[in-house]
């Protein structure tokens, strides 16, 4: 438990000295935004911070820095906060889709016979139990994919492992989030 | 294929628990926990003579020697439910909740099921099995095991015939690496000699009257690096066959049944089967059936094809998700269960399965208040809302922060002292930056003064507030140590107005940690 919350704090401490900065950047950038604005430079060096704190390690992470950097405004605020090369272009999609163009037929195959063979097993309405199930599965999945960035081309597999470390991040981002707000809310309200 | 009929489920993880059988919960689901073997489900031992070994262990090594001994004196039962393939994560758990499960001696029935593989004591096997080399020898095969060449799957011979030789395989398997393997393609090799095996194997058992139906089969499935730690095995041919030759004699016992053996099968799948065969001397009845025997050779087409492969080609089936290109070099070897298809589709099929299972116990752990729910579906509904609502929660902070401080020049003041409060009223984990920490910044840059009024302003207003709130009566010892704080604020508000106005002022975490004081308030759960 020790080593885990060692582990927890310094990253965000990590994720808190990042964002600072970032924000700091973005503010220096653009004098006098208005409140959307500064919630999306807000927003956005949270992002960045977190995503950099996993070292593109995890494909959330890179997803996260590329979308970020797709918009060319905020690709030199990028560059300015990671001058270490950090970022790293997304993985081309071509060569997974066509991997899964040949898979995918042959798992129609393979699905529509294994349905039978179970329907002679074990009966009907297991089958379509079970068929049931696993559409919904497979529903869910779509949406956490959807949810997690990076997650289209992922099986089922990486994308929980995605998805746990995804989740891990955002925890601490909105812990030292809620922190900081807590803290600055206290200090005006207090003046 | 998979066992989803059946109502014995075997939940890996829940060793200690004494799951002794587990019906899966949701065996519509797509979750058949029950694949996994358990290695921790109390195997009894069967009693007696004939019937069986049903309950197959998993072959962790803790089980093997927790076994009891009579196992060996009974005859295998011929309803072989094959192995739980080893689960590598498993093995820490087999093993504690082995040890007392196994000093019984006894195999429920309810054990028996598809997939119990008894553990065999590794001081057992050479009582019983006067042929089998000593353990070293077995054990040190045993660990080679795990590169199998995959794709050999086919007859697998009965492993219930096998039990016994394979549970002492397995036991040895798994003390030897301290870890579970899957084992596959040993039985694929030996089904392709199973017919020449059966004569020349000097099996002590005593095997059952019942033709071994191969129902399981073992098949070595590319792992995920993560997975297989130590029993992984490259693929390739010629680690295969470099471990093979690398075997004790016993290999050399089953070497000339085995390039004997009808099929025109590769080098490596004759290497394969030497391993196999070397877990067959313990195994007497080997009988290849017609179908093992068309599966073994579907098999190796298909690693005639390409060994690399066929552990994606096995995956087809699999729905909706693809697999990825593992590393060839990784494989794990699965043992099918008894009543599940053996080809390599299901067994990878299966593999697949029970990683997911694994990685969704570790998000059970994440996720608050999923510790009860067995199933995928439901626990990815609750993923997906965890997920959603971390994020709709950054959204609003950011929000948030965005109205409370309209100059964006957050401190690290500010959070320092929120830390101070966190850590005082003993809330979990905080930030670990201590009240006085003194943080060195390079020097300012020269920025226009402007900009320094509206910093100097607000952080001015913080520390005070900061100041003020630490005062506060709050407990004595939080009082002691802010004693100190507010002589260090002023450095600590020169630095952090410096900070605010350098724009590339530099935050190193070294700085940071190394300035951290002994005395640093931090309250670590």
């Amino acid at each position: 438990m020790k080593a885990r919350t060692g582990y927890s704090t310094s990253l965000k401490q990590e994720f808190l000295k990042k964002w600072i900065k970032g924000i700091r950047i973005y503010s220096n950038f653009k004098k006098d935004m208005n409140i959307l604005e500064r919630k999306k430079a807000i927003k956005l060096s949270a992002d960045l911070a977190i995503a950099s704190t996993r070292n593109a390690s995890t494909r959330w992470s890179r997803t996260l820095t590329a979308n970020i950097s797709k918009n060319e405004t905020n690709k030199i605020f990028v560059e300015q906060i990671f001058s270490d090369s950090e970022v790293i272009k997304k993985e081309a999609p071509s060569r997974l889709m066509a991997r899964s163009n040949r898979i995918a037929s042959k798992k129609i195959w393979r699905r529509s016979h294994i349905t039978q063979i179970k329907a002679r097993k074990m009966g009907p309405y297991a089958v379509k139990a079970r068929s049931i199930a696993k559409k919904l599965v497979k529903n869910r999945t779509k949406v956490l994919k959807s949810l997690v960035p990076g997650g289209e081309n992922m099986d089922g597999i990486s994308l929980i492992k995605e998805t746990l470390d995804y989740i891990v991040s955002l925890r601490v981002q909105v812990d030292v989030m809620r922190r900081l707000a807590s803290a600055a809310e206290n200090s005006t309200r207090s003046l | 294929m998979d066992i989803a009929g059946k109502d014995a489920t075997i939940e890996p993880e829940k060793g200690n628990e004494n799951p002794v059988n587990y019906c899966a919960t949701n065996m519509s689901s797509d979750w058949p926990l029950n694949d996994n073997y358990l290695p921790n489900t109390s195997v009894g031992m069967i009693p007696r003579g004939n019937s069986i070994m049903e309950s197959s262990a998993c072959s962790s090594a803790p089980m093997v020697d927790s076994f009891c001994p009579l196992i060996w004196d009974q005859p295998v039962s011929e309803q072989n439910r094959g192995y739980c393939h080893v689960n590598i994560q498993n093995n820490a758990r087999t093993s504690d909740s082995f040890g007392p499960s196994a000093g019984t001696g006894w195999i429920p029935d309810t054990m028996l099921r598809d997939d119990m593989f008894l553990p065999t004591v590794q001081g057992m096997v050479p009582q019983s099995l006067p042929q089998l080399p000593s353990d070293s020898g077995f054990i040190e095969r045993a660990a080679r095991f795990s590169c199998f060449s995959g794709g050999n799957f086919g007859d697998m011979m009965n492993p219930f015939s096998v039990p016994e030789y394979l549970n002492s395989y397995s036991g040895m398997l798994a003390s030897v690496q301290g870890q579970h393997e899957v084992f596959a393609g040993d039985g694929t090799k030996l089904n392709t000699t199973e017919s020449s095996k059966e004569a020349s194997l000097p099996l002590v058992y005593g095997t059952e009257g019942s033709p071994l139906k191969n129902e399981k089969m073992r098949e070595c499935l590319p792992c995920s690096r993560e997975e297989a730690q130590q029993g992984v095995c490259t693929l390739a041919n010629d680690s295969d066959e470099a471990e093979f030759s690398s075997r004790g004699d016993q290999e050399e016992l089953e070497g000339s049944p085995r390039e004997s053996s009808g099929k025109g099968v590769e080098s490596k799948k004759r290497k394969g089967t030497e391993q196999s065969t070397a877990l067959n001397v313990n195994n007497r009845a080997l009988k290849p059936s017609a179908k093992t025997a068309k599966d073994d050779a579907e098999i190796q087409n298909k690693d005639d094809l390409n060994p690399t492969t066929s552990k994606p080609s096995g995956k087809h089936g699999k729905k909706g998700l693809q697999w990825p290109d593992l590393p060839k070099e990784e494989y794990i070897r699965v043992r099918a269960r008894r009543g599940q298809a053996t080809n390599s589709h299901s067994l990878a099929e299966r593999l697949r399965r029970e990683r997911i299972s694994e990685r969704m116990k570790f998000l059970q752990d994440l996720v608050p208040g999923c510790s009860k729910i067995t199933g995928k579906a439901v626990m990815l509904d609750e993923i997906i809302n965890y997920v959603q609502s971390l994020q709709r929660q950054v959204e609003f902070l950011s929000m948030k922060l965005a109205t409370v401080n309209p100059w964006l020049n957050f401190s690290i003041e500010g959070l320092l002292t929120k830390d101070i409060f966190q850590s005082r009223i003993g809330s979990s984990s905080s930030l670990g930056f201590p009240p006085d920490v003194t943080i060195p910044y390079p020097p300012p840059h020269q920025t226009p003064p402007g900009l320094i009024q509206p910093d100097l302003s607000s952080l001015a207003n913080s520390s005070n507030a900061l100041r003020r709130s630490i005062n506060s009566p709050f407990t004595p010892a939080f009082r002691e140590s802010t004693s100190q704080a507010p002589s260090m604020w002023e450095d600590e508000l020169h630095n952090v107005v410096q900070m605010g106005i350098s724009s590339s002022a530099h935050l190193s975490s070294q700085d940071l940690s190394g300035s951290l004081p002994p005395r640093h308030i931090k309250a670590e759960p």
